[in-house]
């Protein structure tokens, strides 16, 4: 085996006798779209909500209550897919994501969610890592779509524009603040459900 | 000329009537009203008019109009609170089209079946009906004519319907509405404990520690009783609530252990659940061998259908509810092979979910209060279940002590208290005793004071059998009060319709509104409601409430009972009863059924000078006698002494109920429990004195598979119900706005993936159809009901989509209960 | 006026609203007025989904112990086991920031009439008493007549 690595690294070193310098780098650029293109190919793969979805962990349990919501069916059908909103869409930010996302197959693995009420157990913690992240980036995900500037808010309900007029214009607030459980159904929230709703 | 109070208050009455046709309207803006001989409101007492939790309302009049309503803040039901239905109370009776005259089907001013519906006086229509009634008895006897009731009648209403019918025309073909709705709930009772109606009561909320629902959706149908729970459940850490159902309801809102099944493998999981007690050691030994006996049920029994029905004739002993005793052992190797496993399989339950389940009744410190209403009655095995669920509480002894309470829930206001009570049923008299068993009925006819033999010695017809009857002709001349059949009853297109119009039949219809049923009817008669009359309900946890009448019913209407015992006036004895019996009677000729039945010494024994000063009584007035009073303390003789005992009749008018037997005016929260139930023999501890050993059964019965499962051509199941703002069958919800508009329509809840698999989507209009009709709806696949593939639910109150046109009336053998949960329909979009 | 004069005239002018109210009805064929006419054996074509009425604007309550009707849409609203989104804006301490009113002061009190410290979990399930309401027609109208007409109406009586 060490032998075979010594072996290889030897004639990676040694610099080329049949081929021009021309014709390799040419190669090597060709095989680097090849290769980028096969990682980021797979990169969108992941990005789908077939991928998503393909784990009964989330058809079971965060897609099922997706589908009643406005997000999936609405008047205009312009619908929001899971990487729409669980993954940025700036690259470097979704390769960190995608890199985070190494505990979730790693999840998958040792069954941390395969059950109802295994989900149900964790699911307060994965629902506020998603709260904490969009607080964070200013809901950047919800913003993707849900521009600020492009929002006329003569056509939404008096409630709704007093509401945006007064927290999401003035940075007050950022969507996550008011906009939680709108997906998926609520984590228990203990006695504070009782208190303040949430 | 003095004007006495009562003529002020029929003044009144008029004065309002006058508003409502729309006198000047008052001016926008206002100064605040503060004259206190103005503002003053009357407040008065009444039980909600909905279902059988029986929530005491505050209803406000002013110048003879109810004006408003809310929660009675001294009732302990329901402490101040209604649901949406109840708060609107004050609406019901208003709608624009309540009946204000007889209306007859006439062509060229004669009766014509198919004539068109023509205002009569009360005179012409009790001729017309008088003569129609004479006709069917002479020609067919006491089994010619057929009365179809309700646990919606006042308690003396129904006490005058069932003595006008099985005294006066002796016919037993009398049955109540309750027959949808609780008979097998009753079956239950009477075959384990022999003496019908809960033990517990509601004070049970307040006590338990787990709360197991089995077939209801408490959360929308017992709203009240919900917040009882919700209140225990969140206000008591460790409590806990299961819900068991074939669907997801918002009764899963609260439930910390939710499970769907398969329909009809409740049957299933109760034998599981009886068999894991007994595997884990949890069966309550002392309990058992000191106050229970063991009995193997006949099994193969059919589904109360038409007897030339292949199903019915393939059943080995159809109808029977035979039994012969069992040890505990075999009982233990009876449920032995229903393992959590295989209740798995059957029902799609989760092991894990039915062994939680499970523990709640196997664990001794886990006081357990197990919930039904439909999904266990309306069940073609709906006697059984009600049994198995019995025996759960009666292996543990988890039963008459506070949070202890196997507790069947009732639909209706008065179903406890008139339907069954008042024994309104078939095969009943009051105070649970029968029509086939000569004592009873020697018993009967003795405070009736009526010659012996008056009463008829055979099982009247059913609600199922009175359609059947009236479509084959058997049944000639038909009356339903209160209640909404046409639209409640199953089959409606084969057996419903078909009976009604069948030309040699006459069908009359008492109701406040034009429903469906009067649609179907030769004769309407226009009747009094609710407040608008004096009467009495009993709730579903024996509770007995009185209210008075608060507002004048519009225009001719009148109530129940002064219908029926107005209609007793144009019989004479020699008309309807045998010549034997009068001859060996010879004082009982010329009399009339009034006469008899209820100027009789006891009907008639208190004067008018005994009604309230405060409020109107016109029926009182109209007889001359405080006939509400005489109906009641006569029909309170049944019980009394017989554990069923009632307080008298003035104490109701002023406590928020009663639950009886009330004994030395005390009431009775626990029964069959030594200490809380004076009926109990001293030392026994506990006593089902139902039962002549005072033992209660377990039964041994198995699963039997429903009488129509989905197959290729009709691939979903269909399960029936209410909803929260609709009550019934929505002839009084439709017609307030406020609650017509926050459900406007009926709808077919189904799985979005059902849904896209056909090409249909939120909103698509389809047709539902089953071997036996079909109705026109849309598909909801985003609503408050949740069903999982291959159901679809389907709301029953809706006027204009009678699902019921759909339905199988398939019952169960034993109580002849339909079973409105399950039957197999197909799905096609309209139109396509 | 004597009291004997004032009955009589409010007779008559009962006898006359009577006579309005109560007409006599016309002889018709079909009387299941929820129907609309459709035969019982027949089946009219559904209506649509009504959408719910999401205008904010509160409505008058028919009298002032009637649970106040939901102005907007509740779609998906989540009152379970885990949370109650209604509370999330109707909340005491939510409404600074909803603006929305608060839940009434009888939602503070117990079955035995204390007040607590939030919320009674009995008045939990908001939706069992509050309700949205479909953008739909009336099937039936209804001729409840509110308090403060019933009020003028007396007081006329009174002033003849």
């Amino acid at each position: 085996m060490f032998g075979f690595l010594r072996r290889t690294w030897g004639v990676i070193k040694r610099p080329s006798v049949h081929y021009s310098l021309g014709a390799l780098t040419m190669g090597g650029f060709l095989m680097g779209i090849v290769f980028w293109g096969g990682f980021n190919t797979a990169l969108e793969v992941t990005n789908t909500e077939a991928f998503c979805t393909s784990c009964h962990e989330m058809s079971d349990n965060v897609f099922e209550e997706l589908k009643p919501t406005i997000h999936y069916s609405n008047r205009s059908g312009v619908r929001a897919t899971c990487p729409d909103c669980h993954v940025p869409h700036e690259w470097t930010n979704k390769i960190a994501r995608k890199i985070q996302a190494s505990k979730e197959v790693w999840g998958k693995l040792f069954g941390t969610i395969n059950t109802r009420e295994k989900f149900l157990e964790h699911r307060l913690r994965l629902a506020q890592n998603e709260w904490s992240r969009l607080e964070a980036n200013d809901s950047l995900e919800c913003r993707n779509c849900h521009s600020s500037e492009s929002m006329d808010i003569t056509r939404q309900s008096p409630r709704a524009s007093e509401a945006h007029e007064r927290f999401l214009f003035t940075g007050e607030k950022t969507c996550i603040n008011c906009h939680k459980g709108i997906a998926h159904e609520l984590p228990n929230l203990g006695e504070a459900a009782l208190i303040n709703g949430h | 000329m003095a004007l006495t109070r009562r003529d002020m208050i029929k003044a009144q009455a008029v004065a309002a009537a006058a508003a409502a046709a729309g006198l000047p309207l008052p001016a926008s803006a206002q100064n605040l009203v503060t004259d206190a001989s103005l503002t003053d409101l009357k407040w008065s007492k009444a039980p909600c008019r909905f279902c059988g939790t029986g929530c005491s309302i505050m209803v406000a009049t002013k110048a003879g109009r109810v004006v408003a309503s809310h929660g009675d803040a001294e009732a302990p039901v329901n402490r101040g609170l209604n649901c949406v239905k109840g708060y609107f109370l004050s609406k019901i009776m208003y709608g624009k089209d309540r009946l204000t005259q007889p209306l007859l089907r006439k062509t060229d001013g004669v009766y014509d079946k198919e004539g068109e519906f023509t205002p009569v006086s009360w005179d012409e229509a009790f001729d017309i009906m008088a003569e129609k009634w004479k006709k069917a008895l002479a020609e067919k006897g006491p089994k010619g004519i057929g009365m179809f009731g309700s646990g919606q009648w006042t308690v003396w209403e129904g006490y005058a319907a069932s003595k006008l019918m099985k005294a006066g025309f002796r016919s037993n073909n009398i049955d109540p509405n309750a027959r949808h709705c609780m008979a097998s709930a009753v079956g239950g009772f009477m075959r384990t404990f022999g003496i019908d109606e809960p033990m517990g009561c509601y004070d049970d909320f307040e006590n338990a520690d787990a709360f197991v629902l089995w077939g209801s959706n408490m959360a929308e149908m017992h709203p009240i009783l919900w917040t009882r729970i919700a209140d225990r459940r969140f206000s008591h850490p460790g409590t806990q609530v299961a819900v068991l159902s074939t669907f997801k309801h918002r009764s899963f809102d609260l439930a910390d252990i939710p499970a769907i099944f398969t329909p009809q493998t409740d049957m299933v999981l109760l034998n599981a659940i009886a068999n894991y007690i007994i595997q884990n050691g949890a069966v309550n030994e002392d309990f058992v061998s000191k106050h229970v006996n063991f009995r193997k049920g006949v099994t193969d029994i059919g589904y109360g259908l038409r007897d030339d029905h292949p199903l019915q004739q393939a059943a080995a002993n159809p109808n029977s509810g035979g039994s012969d005793p069992m040890s505990f052992e075999e009982f233990a190797e009876f449920v032995s092979e229903y393992t959590l496993e295989k209740a798995e399989e059957m029902s799609g339950v989760p092991v894990a979910t039915i062994e939680k389940i499970a523990k709640l009744y196997a664990d001794p410190n886990v006081k357990v209060m197990s919930l039904w209403t439909m999904g266990a009655n309306q069940h073609t095995r709906g006697v059984w279940t009600n049994n198995m669920l019995y025996n759960l509480h009666l292996l543990t002894g988890k039963i008459s002590t506070p949070g202890n309470s196997p507790f069947s829930l009732t639909g209706q206001p008065s179903a406890c208290g008139t339907a069954r009570e008042v024994g309104t049923f078939s095969h009943r008299l009051p105070a649970d005793m029968v029509v086939v068993n000569p004592e009873h009925r020697a018993y009967a006819e003795k405070i009736w004071k009526l010659p012996e033999g008056t009463v008829p010695d055979w099982n009247g017809a059913h609600a199922v059998v009175q359609n059947r009857k009236l479509k084959d002709g058997d049944i000639n001349a038909y009356w339903v009060q209160v209640n909404n059949n046409m639209q409640a009853a199953p089959n409606m297109m084969e057996e419903g319709l078909p009976g009604y119009r069948n030309p040699d039949n006459f069908i009359v219809v008492s109701d406040a509104y034009p429903t469906v049923t009067c649609e179907a009817a030769d004769l309407i008669l226009p009747t009094a409601m609710w407040v608008e009359k004096e009467g009495a309900y009993g709730n579903a946890e024996r509770r007995t409430q009185f209210w008075h009448q608060l507002v004048d019913a519009p225009g001719e209407s009148k109530s129940d009972m002064w219908q029926l015992v107005e209609f007793s006036k144009r019989f004479t004895t020699e008309e309807v009863w045998p010549a034997e019996i009068l001859d060996a009677n010879p004082e009982y000729k010329g009399k009339t059924l009034f006469d008899v039945l209820f100027a009789n010494g006891q009907v008639d024994a208190f004067p008018l000078e005994e009604t309230s000063d405060e409020y109107a009584n016109h029926e009182a007035e109209d007889f001359g006698f405080y006939i509400q009073k005489g109906l009641f303390e006569e029909y309170a003789a049944f019980g009394r002494g017989k554990a069923h005992d009632l307080a008298p009749f003035e104490t109701y008018h002023e406590t928020r109920g009663l639950r009886w037997p009330v004994i030395d005016g005390k009431e009775t929260k626990w029964r069959f429990k030594e200490g809380s139930d004076p009926y109990v023999t001293p030392g026994s501890d506990f006593e089902f004195y139902g039962k002549p050993d005072g033992k209660a059964v377990i039964f041994a019965l198995p699963y039997e598979p429903p009488a129509e499962v989905p197959d290729e051509e009709y691939p979903f199941w269909l399960s029936t119900g209410r909803v929260l703002e609709h009550w019934h069958s929505g002839s009084m919800t439709q017609r307030v706005p406020e609650l017509h508009k926050a459900v406007p329509d009926a709808l077919c809840y189904m799985h979005p993936d059902d849904a896209k698999a056909l090409g249909l989507r939120r909103g698509s209009a389809v047709k539902v159809s089953s071997r036996r009709g079909e109705i026109h709806t849309r598909v909801e696949t985003r609503g408050r009901n949740k069903p999982p593939k291959g159901l679809i639910f389907v709301p029953w109150f809706d006027a204009r989509q009678l699902i019921n046109k759909v339905t199988l009336d398939a019952t169960d053998p034993l109580s002849k209960q339909t079973d409105f949960k399950k039957c197999a329909v197909k799905i096609e979009a309209l139109g396509a | 006026m004597t009291m004997k004069q004032a009955f009589r005239k409010t007779l008559a002018l009962g006898a006359l609203a009577l006579a309005v109210s109560a007409s006599p009805l016309l002889a018709q064929e079909s009387v299941a007025t929820l129907r609309s006419g459709t035969p019982l054996a027949e089946n009219a074509s559904p209506p649509p989904i009504a959408p719910v009425k999401n205008t904010d604007l509160r409505q008058v309550r028919n009298y002032p112990e009637q649970p106040p009707l939901i102005p907007h849409k509740i779609d998906g609203y989540q009152i379970d086991l885990n949370a109650n989104q209604c509370l999330t804006c109707h909340s005491r301490t939510a409404v600074e920031i909803s603006q929305a009113p608060m839940v009434s002061i009888t939602h503070f009190m117990s079955r035995d009439n204390q007040f607590l410290a939030s919320v009674t979990p009995r008045r939990y399930f908001c939706n069992q008493c509050h309700v949205p309401q479909g953008v739909t027609k009336d099937l039936v109208e209804n001729g409840f007549v509110d308090i403060d007409q019933v009020l003028e109406y007396v007081s006329g009586q009174e002033g003849n």
